[in-house]
């Protein structure tokens, strides 16, 4: 048996004490008192600091041994399943039964939503995608902005110290470019992820004034993107940056997937000067991937409702709970207000969409197994990246299971290839600035309101865009103190 | 060796480094992997890389440049006088940290003038009976990427190196080169030292054509490539008059993602040796269609008359897939010969002369049987006769565009 507790610093936390008897005990007293073969069980615990998640205090998570078209290792833990214990909300459960009745269940009174597959294919991402596309109608049910769910209650963009620092680099950038008469007559900035507007507003009014200053009238022949993929948040910024009449001829808004920023912004290749993404990362679709015991793995996920909470949901829709699965898609298709109209038999307005939406968003949990990789090559990370890029991450062969941010990386190859020579992006976000990190702590997925949160690969993105000739490097974010988020920085490198 | 056409077609230099030769190389900067390993490894790629360009039609061929981790290290390790202090790599394709200890002088003795580079000709000779190029990267490059504070001056350094490839030069004439390059990726980026790099440049070539075999002289400057990235940007205007003085036969510039604007640049500024036509697009995985290849060409076919034109990709292959960069040059090589068909059905009969590598003040002379040069002797003209005709232009190619 192997144990694996990562919150291990807990031990020694008066805020939160935790202790390894209370944390462990009942649960091997549970396996002990099962058929499991106590060789090949692994048992590891977490610290799940996202109030709204995803787990039970106590999962059983199989561990699939064949792999496709690929040889057994000889000397690696081959083993059959994985016990993983919620050590935040264990104190108040009996873990000896919640354990015994997970290594116990066969077949599942839940409701599945879904078939087990990689995690980014979740419907998790559909109501992630219906949370920001219908965006206005949350709020209106939840009566705050999604602004105000993040922690802190404001975004990290609107800080004018950043952007004046940002805005003189570019500055300089400029000046040596138009120097050698090799400066675009076309000043191309993109921000993806806009926000209410006002990182835009801030960046517009700052080069503005220092512009003026200047003297080499940058402003002029600037071009600022606004692109978001929800048309209201989008509604919401161009109306912030409207308010300074002078600035709306230099800016255009984009709906956008992050994820494919190409689709929109192809025709910018090597053109944009700087590149700005604040709080996108996060929320973008994501794999697991585990090294254990000297095999890697693509974590499995499949969503299903808790039976008890699908009872409660499905009689608040008139539903039998066997109903429910082809009511959340079809929510997740529809959209709120046209599954009012499409199934009035079950939410009789919008509103009650939306009720039934959330309820549902509040219950919904993820299984987990563990399937084997055959080869990193054979794993797509992204439609340009494969999971080689994996291999310096997972080489030392120690355990470790990390995100591999598949949407991020998409996002960021692309978007890389947008820079202009002398571009750069910078990104603020949850970033795990190297493995370790995924060894000790949670990184996610959590639920922030009505959306996924996961912690970003740092380490996966550096690699990638070394890789692809720039430096990435990270910092804390220079302006706000207290806070997670980090500043990644992108430049060609050579 | 196999006749060559008009618009002969040709790769830059690189061909697709493929993710497990990528593995292998990392592996051996990593101490994971022995040199001999590694040498096996690098001959089978070769070989492979010889025959996918075979069967793709190209006319001139290139080793890939498989056996080296970039465009700068693989020659600037070996010259004497440049030291690398940290020799291991993370990743194969990064730029060492090199730094001038003494200035470079070539090996003595002679034998060894090649800096083992005529060995990789040699292993590329012995396997394809097709005219075969060889790039080297140019001194003006090179000394970009070395700390030096040894020289004073730092076009010595530039010009030290050029003398230490000139020996290289020399041994690859010899193991039996037929068109040498002199790739110059950094020049772009520093617009006023064109004169340094041409200087350079004709000290690489200075001993090579005079003594021994013929070869041809190519001189390719890009935007840059690294990682299928520009470095630059900009026009090839500051390439003039300058390069005008270079002795070389060919200029080699990407014209297929810049888009051809820059044409006319070339063909006002009195250059009237041989081009190299970039028409496909190594930066962009969309393959080009014969079609838009055959389009490319037509429209520098109404500044450049076609015995002066040579067909290639804009740089190096390396960053594509194998797929995609085969793909992309069997349009390539359909394209141009689309071309030539079109101009072979109108064609009038071949009369036309050239000038040679030393430019404008060169005598001019005729065609020669394309499977005779660049070995067999040419023959003067007493007049000089117009080349910028093409619809006098013969089936045959120019001496810079020929081989």
């Amino acid at each position: 048996m192997l144990v694996d507790f990562r919150p291990h610093a807990r031990l020694r936390n008066r805020k939160t004490p935790v202790t390894v008897t209370d944390s462990l005990g009942p649960v091997m007293d549970a396996l002990s008192e099962s058929a499991t073969d106590l060789s090949r069980v692994r048992v590891v615990c977490d610290w799940v600091q996202y109030k709204q998640n995803f787990r039970d205090v106590v999962e059983v998570r199989p561990i699939l041994s064949s792999t496709p078209d690929a040889p057994l290792p000889e000397g690696v833990r081959d083993d059959d399943l994985e016990v993983a214990v919620d050590v935040r909300r264990a104190a108040g459960v009996d873990l000896r039964a919640t354990t015994r009745a997970a290594l116990e269940t066969r077949e599942t009174p839940d409701v599945v939503l879904e078939d087990w597959g990689p995690t980014r294919e979740s419907c998790i991402w559909g109501f992630n995608a219906l949370y920001w596309t219908a965006l206005e109608q949350w709020e209106k049910a939840t009566g705050q902005a999604y602004e105000q769910a993040l922690p802190g209650g404001e975004s990290d963009a609107r800080n004018h110290d950043a952007a004046r620092g940002v805005i003189r680099e570019l500055f300089t950038v400029w000046d040596g470019l138009a120097d050698r008469g090799a400066l675009p007559p076309e000043l191309y900035v993109v921000e993806i992820g806009v926000g209410n507007g006002a990182q835009a507003r801030v960046f517009l009014d700052e080069l503005r004034e220092l512009d003026v200053e200047h003297g080499r009238g940058y402003y002029r022949r600037l071009h600022y993107l606004m692109c978001d993929y929800s048309p209201h948040v989008l509604d919401l910024a161009r109306e912030t940056v409207a308010e300074h009449a002078e600035h709306a001829e230099h800016v255009s808004s984009f709906v956008m997937d992050a994820c494919k920023p190409r689709s929109v912004l192809a025709f910018l290749q090597f053109r944009v000067f700087l590149i700005y993404i604040s709080n996108v990362y996060d929320n973008l679709p994501t794999d697991e991937v585990a090294q254990l015991g000297g095999r890697t793995y693509l974590v499995e996920s499949r969503a299903f409702l808790p039976a008890a909470d699908a009872a409660e949901i499905a009689a608040s829709v008139n539903a039998r709970p066997d109903q429910l699965g082809g009511l959340v898609h079809a929510l997740l298709r529809l959209g709120p207000t046209l599954l009012a109209e499409a199934r009035p038999d079950h939410v009789s307005s919008p509103e009650d969409a939306v009720e039934f939406w959330r309820r549902t968003w509040s219950a919904v949990r993820l299984a987990e197994r563990y399937a084997g990789l055959a080869g990193l090559d054979t794993y797509e990370l992204s439609p340009t990246v494969n999971g080689e890029a994996l291999r310096p991450l997972l080489e030392s062969g120690a355990d470790v299971r990390m995100h591999v941010s598949n949407g991020a990386v998409a996002s960021f190859t692309e978007t890389i290839g947008l820079l202009h020579p002398f571009g750069k992006l910078v990104c603020h976000d949850l970033f795990a600035r190297d493995v370790g990190a995924y060894r000790t702590g949670f990184r996610g997925p959590g639920k922030y309101d009505g959306s996924v949160v996961n912690w970003v690969n740092g380490p996966l993105l550096a690699h990638i865009g070394r890789r692809r000739g720039f430096d990435v490097s990270y910092a804390p974010f220079a302006h706000r103190t207290g806070t997670n988020i980090v500043t990644m920085t992108a430049q060609v490198r050579d | 060796m196999m006749p060559t056409s008009l618009l002969p077609t040709t790769v830059v230099g690189s061909w697709p480094v493929p993710e497990w030769l990528e593995r292998l190389k990392t592996d051996w900067f990593r101490s994971r992997m022995s040199r001999t390993q590694l040498d096996g490894v690098h001959d089978c790629a070769v070989t492979a890389a010889i025959k996918d360009q075979e069967l793709t039609g190209l006319d001139i061929v290139t080793d890939g440049e498989l056996r080296r981790d970039n465009d700068v290290d693989y020659l600037l390790a070996r010259i004497p006088g440049i030291a690398i202090p940290q020799p291991a790599k993370d990743f194969y394709y990064d730029y060492y940290d090199a730094r001038v200890r003494t200035s470079p002088v070539a090996p003595v003795p002679p034998d060894d003038a090649g800096l083992g580079l005529d060995a990789d000709l040699a292993f590329t000779r012995a396997r394809t009976d097709r005219p075969v190029k060889f790039s080297l990267t140019g001194p003006f490059s090179l000394a970009h990427r070395v700390s030096d504070t040894v020289h004073d001056d730092p076009a010595e350094l530039v010009r030290a190196i050029a003398r230490v490839l000139g020996g290289v030069a020399g041994a690859l004439r010899d193991a039996g080169a037929d068109v040498l390059q002199i790739d110059e990726p950094f020049l772009a980026g520093y617009p006023e030292q064109v004169g340094l790099a041409v200087e350079a440049i004709n000290i690489v070539t200075r001993d090579v054509g005079t003594t021994g075999r013929d070869v041809t002289w190519a001189l390719h400057v890009c935007y840059g490539n690294r990682y299928a990235r520009p470095l630059w940007e900009g026009h090839y205007d500051f390439l003039f008059p300058a390069v005008l003085d270079a002795h070389v036969d060919q200029l080699v510039l990407e014209f297929a993602r810049k888009g051809d604007e820059d044409l006319p640049v070339i063909a006002r500024s009195g250059w009237d040796r041989a081009l190299g036509l970039g028409v496909i697009d190594v930066k962009s995985h969309t393959v080009e269609t014969p079609e838009l290849v055959a389009a490319r060409i037509h429209r520098a076919l109404d500044l450049v008359p076609a015995e002066r034109l040579v067909i290639n990709p804009d740089c190096g292959l390396r960053h594509l897939p194998t797929a995609v960069a085969t793909a992309k040059l069997r349009a390539m090589v359909e394209g141009t010969a689309r071309v030539r068909e079109k101009l072979a059905s109108s064609e009038s009969p071949p009369t036309r002369t050239r000038r040679r590598r030393n430019g404008r003040s060169g005598p001019a002379t005729t065609d020669t049987p394309l499977d005779t040069l660049p070995d067999a002797p040419t023959t003067e003209t007493s007049a000089e006769t117009s080349t910028d005709d093409r619809t006098t232009a013969s089936l045959a190619p120019a001496p810079g565009a020929s081989l």
